[in-house]
């Protein structure tokens, strides 16, 4: 049974039905539609999804970084160590960002200046942000990158970003925002960009800086791999929505949620040659043309499977794309809410055996991971892969 | 000597070499090379050249898959823009069906050429947003004088419902279409021309994982009803590894391991293959414990180091330094670090021969058996 070590005290960030619009030429579209989240110090909480699911959207409001207009948030808190953000004046919001939350992002050669250089980009965050001398603030800035795992910082702090490589430039931008030690750290698909070798070097440094500052990591990423191993808890989001929520080894030992289900079969796995995989069929929904009901019945194989064998008035026929199928007249018509299906594990589907019965769950947990994969260095690779079989 | 443009080069295979997956040799690929050259100064001299592929030699066979794997930079894509022509070759030679295909000009080329295509990561550069679908997929079709009008019209919206899209979807226009339709669009052009060979760069990375799965099986079933060969490029070890019969994977230009698919994950020998397949991170929240991070600097293809390219980075060769005599190791400097390495390693570049396991499973290294 996976044992539960709860800290104490309130989760450092709590989204607390967050809702968020965009106003467009076409009308409204609605990319976070009462999501709730929480995060407790040192923990990871990982959110999982594909594009458009409104993943991005999310952590990018925590900092409050949505352009408004055309954004707006239509309701909802977003508590950081009791302060409601949304409400925070912009100029206290400015010492948030940067100072308590950080954030890195996928592309590490767009988020860089290419005519400054990597010294110059983080004296500038250390400055902004601390009231230290400039001497002072180049040895923090050489810390940082020391820290990172970069050689030579000193030398380092002199070059240009086209002068690195790309595992190189996501350890800048995660030592600029690293360097002012914040409580939590925003990391929007951090390693998506980059090779295997260097996101298992990128992981281990974000674990590692993790135990020694008790900071807390939002992960969002669409690689379950990634998760897996990385993550305390998982929120799994689809059209806008949490739809499915739980501690890491509960979600990959029992995925509640068809959507999770199908995401987790359709993955290539090493090892498991030539088995044909499983699909989603469908494509993921655009925000602008959101499905009626639960927004996954158009892809749902459960639906589909229980509607063959369900009486005709509880049944509609529908169509996605070009194909036209039945679906049963529930996940039609009315959106599920996330339901806590198991101990602590929330779903959003009314076809969950007890789903009914269950009651609503508000996503928050401060479930740390059992097993922590760690990383090893100079040791003879055959010995490691042994220990593997 | 024959006068063949490439008369040095045999293609018999050593038996040693041979790879234990069934078939002919649709495709051989021998000794490749691909060198860029580096420009300097007003008068553009070259200075040095970025050896993007540097001595490559395959055979993918019909109807089977080869991946190629290795990090960005390692010359993958290189290699298939090359076989293909769309880059030029510094040296080697690529014989297609038994044929000279570097050898081809002019109008025997592009009848050559209706056989071999290409499918690339980007749907979206990689389709012309001004042509509709229908004439994306239809002007090779009339181009190479197959058919036209209503013909090619009924062949455009065979391949369309072949590669899952309503075939009303000629008329329309790329960016009415998701990324994964966009990639089943490259597809049905690949597929126009009836070839039976196509170079696969990336055909995934770029799609959502649940669209993956649905691109990776079309490809597959592709496969089997037509009898098509891969060469299938892509840096994501697992989806390699599935999709695959053989994998070859590259360092630095250079083709370092080669295997079945399922011996190559069973049995890895070489170094750097052990760590990318320990990297690979696994949909599993108890994942074992240990993890090979690789430390020290990836060379370069302008400056790649001495000896075998691994040996900056290579665990293996600084474990087995800590072993052996004075006489038999290297100190080198490597991403600020300094590390001891075996002489051998830093100095002769090893090559790819059999080790231990299945005929046909070939690495360069010297310190695996």
């Amino acid at each position: 049974m996976a044992s539960t070590t709860t800290t104490n005290g309130r989760p450092l960030l709590e989204i607390d039905n967050l809702n968020v619009a965009f106003n467009t030429d076409r009308g409204q579209i609605r990319p976070v539609r009462d999501v709730s989240l929480a995060i407790h110090e040192g923990q990871t909480v990982a959110v999982v999804g594909e594009s458009g699911c409104g993943k991005s959207v999310t952590a990018l409001s925590v900092l409050r970084l949505i352009p408004t207009p055309p954004g707006q948030y239509l309701g909802g808190a977003v508590r950081f160590d009791g302060r409601d953000l949304l409400a925070l004046p912009e100029r206290d919001m400015r010492t948030v960002r940067g100072r308590e939350i950080a954030m890195i992002f996928q592309e590490p050669m767009t988020s860089l200046n290419p005519v400054y250089t990597i010294g110059d980009q983080i004296i500038e965050a250390v400055t902004l942000h601390q009231h230290v001398s400039a001497t002072k603030a180049r040895d923090i800035a050489e810390d940082a990158l020391r820290d990172v795992g970069i050689a030579d910082p000193g030398r380092r702090l002199g070059e240009y970003p086209h002068q690195m490589s790309g595992g190189m430039r996501q350890r800048v931008m995660i030592a600029m925002a690293l360097s002012c030690r914040p409580r939590l750290l925003i990391a929007d698909e951090p390693t998506t960009a980059l090779d295997v070798t260097i996101q298992a070097q990128i992981l281990e440094l974000l674990r590692k800086l993790q135990r020694e500052r008790g900071m807390a990591i939002m992960l969002i990423t669409h690689d379950l791999g990634v998760v897996a191993e990385n993550a305390d808890v998982v929120a799994v989001m689809y059209a806008s929505r949490v739809v499915e929520f739980a501690t890491v080894e509960d979600l990959f030992d029992h995925p509640q949620h068809p959507y999770t289900q199908g995401l987790l079969r359709a993955v290539p796995k090493l090892n498991a040659h030539a088995q044909r995989l499983e699909t989603i069929p469908g494509t993921v929904p655009n925000p602008a043309r959101f499905p009626s009901g639960c927004k996954f019945h158009t892809r749902c194989p459960r639906t589909r499977e229980l509607a063959a064998s369900a009486p005709a008035d509880q049944v509609v026929e529908t169509s996605s794309g070009d194909e036209r199928f039945r679906v049963l007249r529930r996940c039609h018509q009315e959106e599920p809410a996330l339901r806590e299906v198991l101990p602590r594990h929330g779903a959003a589907c009314h076809q969950i055996a007890g789903y009914d019965a269950a009651p609503v769950l508000v996503p928050r947990s401060a479930h740390r991971r059992e097993v922590t994969p760690e990383a090893v260095v100079d040791v003879n690779p055959e010995e490691v892969l042994k220990d593997r079989a | 000597m024959t006068q063949t443009t490439t008369p040095t080069v045999s293609y018999a295979t050593p038996a040693s070499q041979r790879a234990p997956v069934d078939g002919d040799p649709i495709l051989e690929v021998r000794d490749l090379r691909t060198y860029f050259p580096i420009r300097r100064g007003v008068f553009s001299r070259t200075v040095g050249h970025v050896k993007a592929v540097d001595g490559v030699s395959f055979d993918v066979r019909g109807g089977k898959t080869l991946g190629l794997v290795g990090e960005s930079g390692c010359g993958k894509t290189t290699v298939g823009r090359t076989i293909l022509r769309l880059i030029p070759a510094t040296s080697g030679a690529v014989r297609y069906k038994g044929e000279d295909f570097f050898a081809y000009r002019g109008e025997e080329l592009r009848r050559l050429r209706r056989q071999m295509q290409i499918i690339f990561q980007d749907p979206v550069s990689s389709l012309n947003p001004r042509m509709t679908v229908g004439n994306i997929i239809g002007e090779p079709i009339e181009v190479h004088g197959i058919a036209r009008g209503r013909q090619r019209n009924e062949m455009v919206a065979g391949l369309l419902s072949r590669v899952g899209l309503d075939p009303a979807y000629a008329v329309r226009y790329p960016h009415e279409f998701s990324g994964g339709q966009r990639q089943r669009v490259g597809i049905a052009r690949a597929l126009a021309l009836s070839p039976d060979f196509i170079v696969c760069d990336e055909p995934v990375s770029a799609l959502d994982v649940s669209i993956q799965s649905q691109i990776l099986n079309l490809l597959d079933d592709l496969q089997r009803e037509r009898n098509i060969a891969y060469l299938f490029i892509a840096h994501n070890l697992a989806v390699v590894e599935h999709f695959s019969d053989e994998v070859a994977v590259m360092y630095l230009g250079r083709i370092v391991e080669r295997a079945t698919a399922r011996e190559l994950y069973a049995n890895p020998k070489h170094p750097y293959t052990m760590a990318l397949l320990s990297a690979v991170p696994e949909p599993n929240p108890r994942p074992a414990r240990r993890r090979i991070v690789l430390k020290g600097e990836v060379g370069s293809a302008s400056n790649p180091p001495s000896g075998c390219p691994f040996h900056t980075r290579c665990p293996l060769t600084r474990e087995k330094a800590k072993e052996s005599g004075a006489n038999d190791i290297v100190e080198i400097t490597s991403g600020g670090e300094r590390f001891r390495v075996l002489r051998k390693c830093h100095d002769e570049l090893p090559p790819l021969e059999q080790k231990q396991g299945e005929p046909g499973h070939v690495a360069a290294c010297w310190v695996t058996k």
